[in-house]
């Protein structure tokens, strides 16, 4: 049996976690279930519902009957899959070894204190990730080298402006414009000049929300799925538009 | 020849991924399986394509296999399966056909006054659509099947078996 305090100090730490998951790029799905897992382990049932923006959720206590709900909004944060798999983790680790409140949130706050991957690391490894791509388009060497550092000045571009807090739908399309822009450089030179162009922007493609809302839609939230996907397919045409202004300036270069 | 072929191509499609895994900040643990997945993914798609197959249906070969084996892999190293496919799965997406969209639809718009080029670019915005499409939509749901067919296991991965719990 829990007491008002209790339930109040436990509804508050799912609230932390279910929104946090849900920044991270985590599908609906593992949420619910982590969450509820974790209310588990707490001697509480949770119910959840999640939203694109906002999590909504009911904590009950069997024994007294009593129950505690809030609405919380869903931080924006970058996507995170080393969250994804520490949370995920912690919340079994909870279930299967019956830690206490306190020792689940010393866990959680190491775990969110751990450092993202360095930036100029993920910096460098985008660009070698987007020439790579080129030659599986088959590109060759000159438009490789071509793509890797128009990678590396959009994904600089990108990363400055998402730290200086632009609109996330600007920041797409100007780092597609400027990515696209300088690859088409190649065109003055013989080289595979469209693919050069082509692979300079798909660095940009937001892959989780395109995948987490297919795997959404099929297991049933579908309204939370349909979202997603509606926005993976803002940025897309963001990125499109970019290109756009690109192949305008340049189309009489590609005929 | 055609094995170096295979190898180049997986290897490629394993730095493609790594590159744009780390993007999405995955855990150090994670990127040797995401590049083994990436690689035999991409090169088993290569091959079927050199046999013949349509890309739609290699690549939904391809994410099947990468989805089983982010079940396989991802246990060992506690990692849920979308960590690993995910990553996986971005070196097969048909960039050059969603360009050629948006190349045919820039031109389409700039040939309205005739209407012969203007039918072929339209076909052309069609077909390479409808391609970008349907192979995002088999990588997505093939990777994504072995969660709902193994249930219980994908969503165990991360649970430590040393404190297993009755």
């Amino acid at each position: 049996m829990k007491t008002q305090a209790e339930l109040k100090a436990i509804a508050r730490f799912v609230a932390e976690y279910a929104t946090r998951l849900m920044g991270s790029g985590v599908h609906t799905s593992r949420v619910v279930r982590n969450t509820k897992r974790l209310g588990e382990a707490l001697g509480v049932r949770v119910i959840v519902s999640a939203f694109q923006r906002v999590v909504n959720f009911s904590v009950f206590d069997d024994e007294s009957g009593e129950v505690y709900s809030e609405v919380v909004d869903i931080p924006p944060l970058p996507i995170s899959f080393e969250l994804n798999a520490e949370l995920s983790a912690l919340s079994w680790e909870a279930y299967d070894r019956r830690l206490s409140l306190e020792e689940i949130e010393a866990r959680y706050r190491e775990i969110i204190a751990r450092p993202r991957i360095d930036p100029l690391f993920t910096l460098v490894v985008v660009g070698l990730a987007n020439a790579a791509f080129c030659r599986l388009f088959g590109g060759d060497w000159f438009a490789m080298s071509i793509v890797f550092t128009a990678t590396l000045l959009g994904f600089f571009l990108k990363q400055g402006m998402q730290n200086r807090g632009f609109n996330h739908y600007v920041v797409f399309i100007a780092s597609s414009f400027v990515a696209s822009m300088y690859a088409s450089v190649a065109l003055t030179f013989d080289t595979t000049s469209d693919i050069a162009i082509a692979t300079s922007v798909l660095y940009l493609i937001p892959g989780v929300p395109l995948i987490n809302g297919v795997i959404d839609i099929v297991e049933g939230h579908v309204l939370n799925g349909i979202a997603r996907l509606t926005s993976a397919l803002m940025l897309i045409v963001c990125i499109a538009i970019g290109l756009s202004a690109t192949l305008m300036i340049v189309k009489s270069g590609l005929l | 020849m055609m094995w170096l072929e295979i190898l180049s191509d997986g290897f490629f499609a394993a730095v493609a991924a790594i590159g744009f895994g780390a993007i999405s900040d995955p855990p150090m643990r994670a990127f040797p399986s995401i590049a083994l997945l990436a690689a035999i993914g991409h090169a088993l798609r290569f091959v079927l394509m050199q046999w013949g197959m349509d890309i739609a249906s290699a690549s939904l070969c391809a994410s099947v296999v990468i989805g089983v084996g982010s079940l396989l892999l991802g246990g060992r190293i506690r990692c849920p399966m979308t960590v690993l496919f995910i990553p996986a799965l971005l070196p097969m997406i048909p960039g050059m056909y969603a360009y050629r969209t948006v190349f045919s639809m820039i031109m389409f718009m700039k040939t309205l006054d005739d209407p012969t080029l203007g039918a072929e670019y339209l076909q052309a915005i069609v077909r390479n659509g409808f391609i970008t499409f349907s192979v995002i939509f088999m990588l997505a749901a093939g990777a994504a099947a072995p969660i709902f067919l193994f249930n219980k296991r994908a969503h165990s991965l991360t649970r430590d078996k040393k404190y297993l719990r009755k």
